[in-house]
């Protein structure tokens, strides 16, 4: 391959699942065994860069010990015109499908966890040293973001220096993390959308805001501007927010816009922080789904590894299955496990206080972004396992939604359309009622008779 | 649920509202409908009513027929020479009659699977009643008869609802047969949808067995972690009496596992499978063991292991029965479809059966109740073990050396290989003592034996080669993931994002028979390829086998290797032949799944869905048999190609597309209602690969569809263009008709490609929602 000619190794996406065994080690770089290890990405000012330099601070691959584990730190350093801070985050991402495309290298893990490994084979066709490392690097971070105008690559190995890199980095990734949850959709101009998914979902149109991840999970504003800023023409686009319709429902002018246009006419209106009447369409593979319980007045979420039935008795394959393929369907959401990390969750129905039920596996991921009162006090799958019983936790615990219900009681209906009826009135004309029906001699034939259950008295809300 | 003939006769009936008297009511059919989809255009569809859109695919993809014989001697007014345009007595010339004998050949394909189905859903429901409820898969699965539910709108929840779909096939399989009578259709295209319609039908067939099977016998269901379970002849505990059972109707061998298990003697004696059979077995009872594909049938029986053979249907050697003489073997026949010519003794006591078998005075009898079949087998495998001391009529190493003196190398067992191998050559080696040629024949040969009964010398060649791989043979004992049935909804929802970010290539399905040009070895290293590169990879039957028959460098089989769950790097075993229903049911899945697509007499929209959007790709490299043919077929008519090995050449038709005429590639943006070109995306539907090499780059080039996203695309053509770097020793030279955008273009191959890109005056297109129906056009809605 022409563009890695000088490489000893080949480069490619094709070895990407590549995994390298500990017999086959030459060295381990970070991993389980090695404390101190990082990556990063910082955005720097054009003049602060050396473009195309790799620096290598401390022993050379060529210098370590076989079958050893030591620490390593890489920081990328980039400039351009069209870069800022916020995408220094994409840019460090995109070094675990960078380092992986290495014959026989490995990549794993991220940030302050990296764990990386390269093979015996590699090292003894040539792959002795970081600068090779970094030339790969450098070219594809320059090929496929082209709004990096200079880069420069520095690989420390040298464990004193690492030690103050180390604290450094750890603090700069919580001041971007904090920084992206502290990020409003009322602050921005522009969101993105990403149409992906429409290869298998032809109506479906994701809105990927600061306050709401692509249904994937896999894609952040951030990475939305980035790619967008790459290929304009591309799936995933920028929509210029343009007015704020509805702000307590996440109504947004440039959204309904792109939905009307994108869906082809199917969606005009969305509202981005409830489930109801105008939710954000669903695909098919959002991580968890949303649905609306009546019976309670609150949300039960659950996702899609999970085995067995939820709280209403339906598992997650038939949950999803009322929401996806890019519809708006009231009281049903696809969504990201990281839309429940965002002050925007839901905002419009309540939050948090309006989720009643949720498996274990979710509340210990996002526990920390509910507000601390309601934690106890939304089920589990092993505190309620029906409807009954979710009602008596919900009471014992004294949820929010408790509340409620004393004055909706009155209102809402309750849902009896469990049990089909064999006949309806109307097609068995001998119970109707006030005639006297004689038969006499009378033969009736049906070559069929269908029975279906009368789906217009479910109820939804 | 669905009740069927209700007769209610009431002579006087009093109440406050109304007198009724001899009132007779007659109801066909109660159907307790609680299948809210909306019915499509086509439930239950005639053999016309999807012609339109097989002509679509036929006149995309046009066949190309390859007359594997020039004559048709099917009526008396023939032999008809059909050669150089000469048309038979009854008018058909040789493209027509190659179309006719494709579809005479799936439609024995299609009757062999559903009447497979059919005797299972008639034991089934006699053994636990008609309303027994279907579980393919819990919670997991929504959709438990994908193909079912397409084709006939049914929504089958019991063993009894199956009964009205397997009608339907019923006649359609007759139809279509019908419709080959001498004087009957006349045109290719006709002949082409005819065999479509019938391979469709056989995936419905196919897909009621299994789901029957499922949930009575209770298989593993839908799991990625199903057992691994023993594979090969060196599995087989040779100490213990051996009762092996051949075919694809797991009926009589589950009679045999219940009764030993009853009678606490399944630890003392060993349950052996060959052909699919096996499969299910296994399904059934994890200790069962696989011995093989059919291949494996002479060798087993010739080194004498089996004490006792029990033979159902389909992929049965028909001189079984004089083998397993030869070493006294008792046989059981099992099965209505292959009685062999015993006597009927389904009807005699137990133990006077026993008695003929045990003493010999019958070689083999004939039992039609698979509990009978259990109770004689394990009875006569106990007693017949010690007495047989393992008769076997392979040669000793002094015997090949002088069997082999006696060949004159005329060369015939080579002509009549169907591989071709060098078997003179190994002979004349053998009659010096150096026996290693016909070892390394031992590991390619497919064991269909014809090199025997062409030697005019009479040399007992297989046995030859049998004997000299002993040390081969006694080592095969490998692991095969026991059959997991359906995908669920889970695992297809979960590989949604990793296709459309390009994380998954594509998805391979390795499916049926044995007859390998270069052994079995093939099909392990093109699963392996793919999976290794994180392709999904569907094995079934005997290609199962193939794959779980070899290991890497640590020791490991494919099924240790690699996860058993529909995922990236993903190797999984759905199950014996009438499993391969899941892999077109998922495909079907995906439409609904992510597309919201209504499946219920919707065919047609499904189909145009799969075709231009899922990137699956089917292989049967060793396939040999008609219902390799069906299935196949069904296939084509999904839209989803397939490619054989070369004696799939033999089955006498390919579907071609032509990537050097462009207007062959335009699809319908169904955004806009546009024409866009698309590019060869598939190509073929169904081609015949020659060697492995060409094999694998040819799947990595057939996974691309129109719908792929940029990142999908890139991450194809990366793996496309490696593989062809790697096998073919060159770039391939139509990498410019896969890029539609500039982020087609895998990163790391930009400049190169930029070149190819300029030499070939490219232009850049778009990627539109592709469709071949103008009726998916959609409108702007105002």
């Amino acid at each position: 391959m022409s563009m890695f000619k000088d490489i000893p190794v080949e480069v490619g996406v094709i070895f990407e699942g590549e995994r390298i065994r500990r017999n086959d080690l030459q060295v381990e770089l970070g991993g389980p065994t090695v404390d101190k290890k990082f990556e990063i990405a910082k955005v720097k000012s054009m003049d602060q860069i050396e473009d195309g330099k790799v620096f290598v601070a401390g022993p050379d691959l060529k210098d370590l010990k076989e079958g050893g584990a030591y620490p390593l730190g890489i920081l990328i350093e980039a400039a351009g015109a069209q870069l800022d801070a916020g995408l220094e985050g994409v840019i460090e991402r995109r070094l675990h499908g960078y380092l992986n495309y290495i014959e026989g290298f490995m990549h794993l893990n991220q940030r302050y966890d990296i764990w990386m490994r390269l093979g015996k084979k590699s090292f003894q066709k040539g792959l002795n040293s970081f600068e090779i490392i970094g030339k790969v690097l450098y070219r594809l971070f320059k090929n496929e973001l082209p709004i990096i105008e200079k880069l420069q690559i520095t690989f420390i190995t040298d464990a004193s220096k690492i030690d103050s890199l180390y604290a450094d980095a750890l603090a700069s990734y919580e001041a971007r993390d904090a920084k992206a949850r502290g990020l409003k959709d009322s602050e921005v101009d522009t969101f993105y959308g990403c149409v992906l998914c429409q290869s298998f979902a032809p109506s479906h149109v994701c809105v990927i805001t600061p306050q709401r991840y692509s249904n994937c999970g896999a894609i952040s504003w951030f990475d939305g501007k980035a790619s967008a800023s790459i290929d304009p023409k591309g799936p995933i686009f920028a929509i210029p927010r343009g007015d704020i319709l509805n702000e307590e429902k996440g109504e947004f002018s440039g959204i309904n816009e792109v939905a009307k246009k994108r869906s082809m006419g199917e969606v005009t209106k969305v509202w981005l922080y409830t489930a109801f009447d105008h939710p954000h369409t669903s695909c098919g593979c959002f991580e968890a789904v949303t649905f609306y319980i009546p019976e309670v007045d609150g949300f039960g979420i659950v996702q899609r590894n999970f085995k067995g039935a939820t709280v209403n008795g339906l598992p997650f394959s038939t949950l999803a299955d009322s929401t996806a393929g890019g519809r708006q369907i009231d009281g049903f959401h696809g969504m990201s496990l990281e839309y429940m990390r965002s002050s925007k969750f839901f905002a419009a129905d309540g939050g948090w206080n309006r989720v009643v039920w949720v498996p274990k596996e979710v509340k210990e991921k996002v526990k920390d972004f509910m507000p601390n009162d309601i934690v106890d006090k939304i089920a589990t799958e092993d505190d309620a396992k029906s409807i009954d019983d979710l009602k008596a936790f919900l009471k014992d615990k004294n949820h929010p939604i408790v509340a409620k219900w004393v004055v909706e009681e009155a209102v809402v209906p309750t849902a009896e359309d469990e049990i089909a009826p064999v006949m309806t009135a109307s097609t068995l004309p001998i119970s109707a009622g006030g005639f006297r029906i004689i038969l006499t001699d009378a033969k009736i034939y049906a070559s069929k008779v269908v029975i279906k259950k009368d789906e217009s008295k479910a109820e939804k809300r | 649920m669905t009740a069927k003939n209700i007769h209610i006769k009431i002579d006087e009936l009093k109440t406050n509202s109304g007198l009724v008297k001899n009132l007779e009511l007659s109801i066909g059919k109660v159907v307790n409908e609680n299948y809210n989809e909306p019915m499509g255009p086509t439930p239950m569809p005639s053999v016309t009513a999807l012609r339109n859109w097989d002509l679509i695919l036929l006149n995309k993809y046009q066949s190309f027929y390859i007359p594997d014989c020039d004559l048709c001697c099917l009526c008396t007014f023939g032999k008809c020479d059909l050669t150089a345009g000469k048309r038979g007595a009854c008018g058909l010339d040789i493209a027509a009659q190659s179309a006719r004998i494709v579809t005479i050949a799936c439609s024995i394909g299609a009757a062999c699977h559903s009447a497979h189905s059919r005797h299972l859903v008639h034991h089934l429901i006699e053994k636990y009643g008609r309303r027994y409820p279907l579980d393919v898969g819990g919670l997991n699965i929504k959709v438990e008869a994908p193909i079912t539910r397409l084709v006939t709108g049914i929504k089958p929840e019991t063993l009894g609802d199956l009964d009205d779909v397997l009608a339907y096939v019923e006649e359609q399989i007759t139809q279509i047969l019908a419709s080959t009578h001498t004087g009957q259709e006349a045109n290719t295209l006709d002949f082409g949808s005819k065999a479509f319609h019938v391979g469709m039908c056989d995936h419905i067939g196919m897909e009621v067995g299994d789901i029957a099977q499922i949930s009575a016998f209770n298989y593993p269901k839908a799991d990625p972690d199903a057992p691994l379970v023993k594979l090969g002849i060196g599995s087989v505990d040779r100490t213990k009496p051996v009762i092996m059972c051949i075919g694809h109707n797991v009926v009589p061998s589950i009679g045999i596992i219940d009764y030993a298990k009853e009678q606490k003697v399944d630890d003392n004696l060993e349950v052996v499978g060959l052909c699919c059979t096996a499969h299910d077995i296994t399904r059934y009872y994890s200790r069962g063991r696989i011995v093989g594909p059919i291949s494996w049938e002479l060798r087993f029986i010739r080194a004498g292991l089996a004490d006792v053979v029990v033979l159902d249907e389909q992929c049965v050697r028909t001189d079984v029965a004089d083998e397993a003489a030869k070493v006294n073997s008792p046989v059981i026949a099992a099965s209505e479809k292959n009685c062999v010519g015993f006597k009927n003794r389904t009807n005699d006591p137990t133990d006077a059966i026993v008695d003929d078998l045990v003493s010999g005075r019958v070689s083999g009898v004939l039992i039609l109740n698979p509990d009978k079949v259990g109770e004689v087998a394990v009875r006569v495998a106990m007693k017949v073990a010690p007495m047989r001391k393992r008769k076997n009529v392979l040669p000793t190493e002094e015997e090949i050396v002088a069997s082999a003196k006696t060949c004159t190398q005329c060369n015939q067992c080579q002509r009549n290989c169907p591989q071709d191998y060098a078997v003179p050559a190994a002979l004349k080696a053998a009659a010096t003592g150096d026996l290693s040629k016909l070892i390394d024949l031992y590991e390619v040969c497919i064991g269909c034996g014809r090199c025997e009964q062409a030697c005019p010398k009479n040399i007992v060649i297989h046995s030859l080669i049998v004997k000299a791989g002993e040390k081969a043979m006694y080592a095969e004992d490998n692991l095969c993931r026991s059959g997991r049935g359906a995908v669920s909804d889970v695992e297809i929802r979960s590989v949604g994002g990793p296709i459309v970010l390009g994380e998954i290539p594509g998805i391979i399905a390795l499916v049926g028979c044995s007859n390998y040009p270069k052994g079995g070895k093939d099909v392990y290293d093109i699963v392996r390829e793919f999976a290794s590169r994180r392709y999904i990879v569907a094995v079934s039957g005997c290609a199962a086998m193939a794959a779980g028959s070899y290991r890497n460098s640590e020791g490991k089989t494919i099924y240790e290797e690699f996860p058993g769950g529909f995922e990236a790097g993903g190797v999984l075993n759905v199950g014996s032949c009438v499993a391969n229903s899941h892999i077109a049911g998922a495909a079907i899945k995906v439409a609904n799944i992510f597309a919201k697509r209504n499946l219920r007499g919707n065919y047609e929209e499904i189909a145009d869905y799969i075709h231009n959007r899922l990137g699956a790709v089917g292989l049967a490299w060793g396939a040999y048999s008609q219902k390799a043919a069906a299935i196949a077929a069904g296939f084509w008519r999904l839209g989803v190609p397939v490619v054989v090995g070369p004696h799939g050449s033999k089955y006498r038709n390919v579907l071609l597309g032509r990537k050097d005429n462009p207007e062959n590639w335009n699809v319908i943006d169904a955004r806009t209602g546009d024409i866009v070109n698309v590019g060869p995306t598939p190509e073929h539907l169904f081609s015949v690969m020659e060697t492995k090499e060409e094999c694998i780059v040819k799947i990595s080039k057939l996974v691309m569809r129109p719908n792929d996203t940029w990142k999908g695309r890139a991450g194809k053509l990366s793996h496309y263009i490696d593989l062809h770097k790697r096998y073919m020793g060159v770039m391939p030279d139509d990498i410019h008709l896969f890029i539609r955008t500039p982020a087609d273009i895998p990163i790391t191959m930009k400049d190169e490609i930029q070149k190819i890109l300029e030499e070939n005056n490219w232009k850049e297109t778009t990627i539109p929602d592709p469709t071949l129906l103008p009726r998916m056009v959609r409108k702007m809605k105002e």
